[in-house]
């Protein structure tokens, strides 16, 4: 079957915005968008995306599909009948056509210090109960696509906010009963581009393709902050 | 850092004020935003109604009066419906931040309370108590 | 973009925050009650006659528990939500572009804490007499 469908290109050396083009591609049941795109690359190889697993796994394929931020791969031509508009993901600069940049996003996910923090050196292997391992585990499922920055408005408002994907991994590794790292995160957490940007939009759980929640992680972080808060008026 | 060669040609779109208005969530996280300015109607009623009693019982009847007022009535109807509207983001929210006990079990405590809390406070204002 | 060396400042946020979210537990529980008790149901009639005549509501509201029905319900019912809704306005207006810097911050959380006083004054003076 052929369908019609429209991406956004910008090439930086002559346009000054982003502007929509149609191509013909041809979808079967099984056609994701990102098989779109790479038949639409086939007709016109300058057209410039990131993909890389195909299987919803290395999160590099995120796309805005008719204004809602999604991953192409594990997105379904047939599932838009109608008009079917490829762009690239809001809230980050674009460098070329669907390519963004990523390196804020990057930036803020290591500002959190996303690892283990341990001093104790021993050689035994950390033991973890099940009911400490499910006490982080959603929230260690992200696979950083940045779907969920796209999907939040004060990110789109308020760039220095740290934002979901991060928080939400601070959150994993603090609840982690291996860590000992939590004292040198809470400080990203506690300040105004921490948790406290956050107003509980929710959308970012809505279009995460993980169901990680980050929304329910920043908002507990907000608790976390909260109580850190409070120790802190009574600590020196 | 943004990388610096693309920092000058890449495209930086910039946020209008009105991006709420394009998808229904937003629409709706705006709609359950919007719910305190009925609820600050009601509030400045009630600041009313305390300095109305303090005056005497000749200010408080006429309290009494303008809370009949069609256009007041109207307003608090608006107040009523934003509370419960409030009232169902907030009770699905709150097992999110604070998970305690299976979400659909605390949620309906939350209902429960909140219909207790009303017969209650109808039975004793409205004197059958 | 801040370059992530330092640590940033601790934000004054939690204290909104708390007091936003209690605000937001008595607009979900004791509002939907409170405005039927208080504004919909005597305007409509459906209240057993003359339940919120003067004697009755002052007794209720100065001297019910020592006082200490009338404080809750000020509490419960005026000052918190007028801290949860002065939060939703303050950062309602960053949504829209509009504020949300420091001087919104102050006029938003700044009337909450003087309607409350007040609301808490009138309380006390009729409690007083
Ligand atoms: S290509 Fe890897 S997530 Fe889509």
């Amino acid at each position: 079957m052929n369908k019609t469908i429209s991406i956004s290109r910008y090439n930086p050396e002559q346009d000054s915005q982003p502007q929509l083009q149609t191509y013909q591609v041809v979808s079967e049941h099984s056609t994701s968008v990102l098989d779109a795109l790479l038949q639409v690359q086939q007709q016109d190889p300058s057209l410039s995306l990131r993909w890389s697993c195909r299987m919803a796994i290395c999160g590099s394929c995120g796309v805005m599909i008719n204004g809602i931020p999604k991953l192409g791969c594990k997105t379904f031509v047939r599932d838009y009948p109608e008009q079917l508009v490829i762009s690239p993901l809001a809230h980050f600069a674009v460098e070329k056509d669907l390519i963004v940049d990523m390196s804020p996003f990057l930036q803020h996910l290591s500002a959190v210090k996303p690892y283990l923090i341990n001093a104790e050196k021993s050689l035994q292997p950390h033991k973890q109960t099940p009911a400490q391992l499910a006490k982080y585990q959603q929230f260690a499922n992200c696979i950083n696509c940045g779907l969920c920055y796209s999907a939040c408005p004060q990110f789109g408002l308020n760039p220095e906010f740290i934002g979901p994907a991060a928080i939400t991994l601070a959150q994993r590794y603090n609840l982690d009963s291996r860590d000992q790292g939590k004292a040198v995160r809470m400080p990203q957490l506690n300040s105004k581009n921490g948790v406290w940007a956050c107003t509980f939009v929710g959308f970012c759980s809505e279009v995460c393709p993980k169901k990680v929640d980050p929304a329910a992680a920043v908002n507990q972080g907000k608790v976390a902050s909260a109580s850190d808060f409070i120790i802190s008026m009574f600590t020196p | 850092m943004p990388d610096p060669k693309s920092a000058s040609t890449a495209y930086k779109p910039v946020m209008s004020r009105h991006w709420w208005l394009q998808h229904r969530y937003f629409q709706l996280y705006m709609l359950r935003e919007a719910t305190v300015l009925p609820l600050l109607f009601f509030i400045i009623c009630l600041l009313y109604g305390l300095f109305s009693l303090s005056q005497g019982e000749v200010q408080w009847q006429s309290w009494l009066t303008f809370m009949a007022t069609p256009w007041v009535v109207l307003l608090n109807l608006l107040a009523f419906s934003a509370s419960l509207y409030h009232a169902k983001t907030f009770f699905e929210l709150f097992p999110r931040v604070m998970p305690l006990a299976p979400a659909a079990l605390m949620i309906v405590a939350q209902w429960l309370a909140t219909f207790i809390v009303a017969a209650g406070l109808i039975l004793l204002l409205g004197g059958w108590l | 973009m801040t370059p992530f060396t330092e640590p940033p400042k601790r934000s004054d946020e939690p204290i909104w925050w708390a007091l936003f979210s209690a605000g937001g537990v008595c607009f979900a529980v004791l509002m939907p009650g409170s405005i039927l008790a208080l504004a919909l149901l005597p305007a409509l009639g459906l209240t057993s006659a003359d339940s919120l005549n003067y004697a009755r509501v002052s007794a209720l509201l100065y001297q019910a528990l020592y006082g200490m029905a009338g404080l809750a319900f000020v509490g419960g019912v005026i000052c918190l939500p007028l801290f949860h809704t002065a939060h939703r306005i303050q950062h309602g207006l960053h949504d829209l572009k509009l504020g949300g810097g420091l001087l919104s911050k102050i006029c938003c959380y700044g009337l909450a804490a003087f309607a409350s006083a007040i609301a808490i004054g009138l309380l006390l003076a009729g409690q007083l007499q």
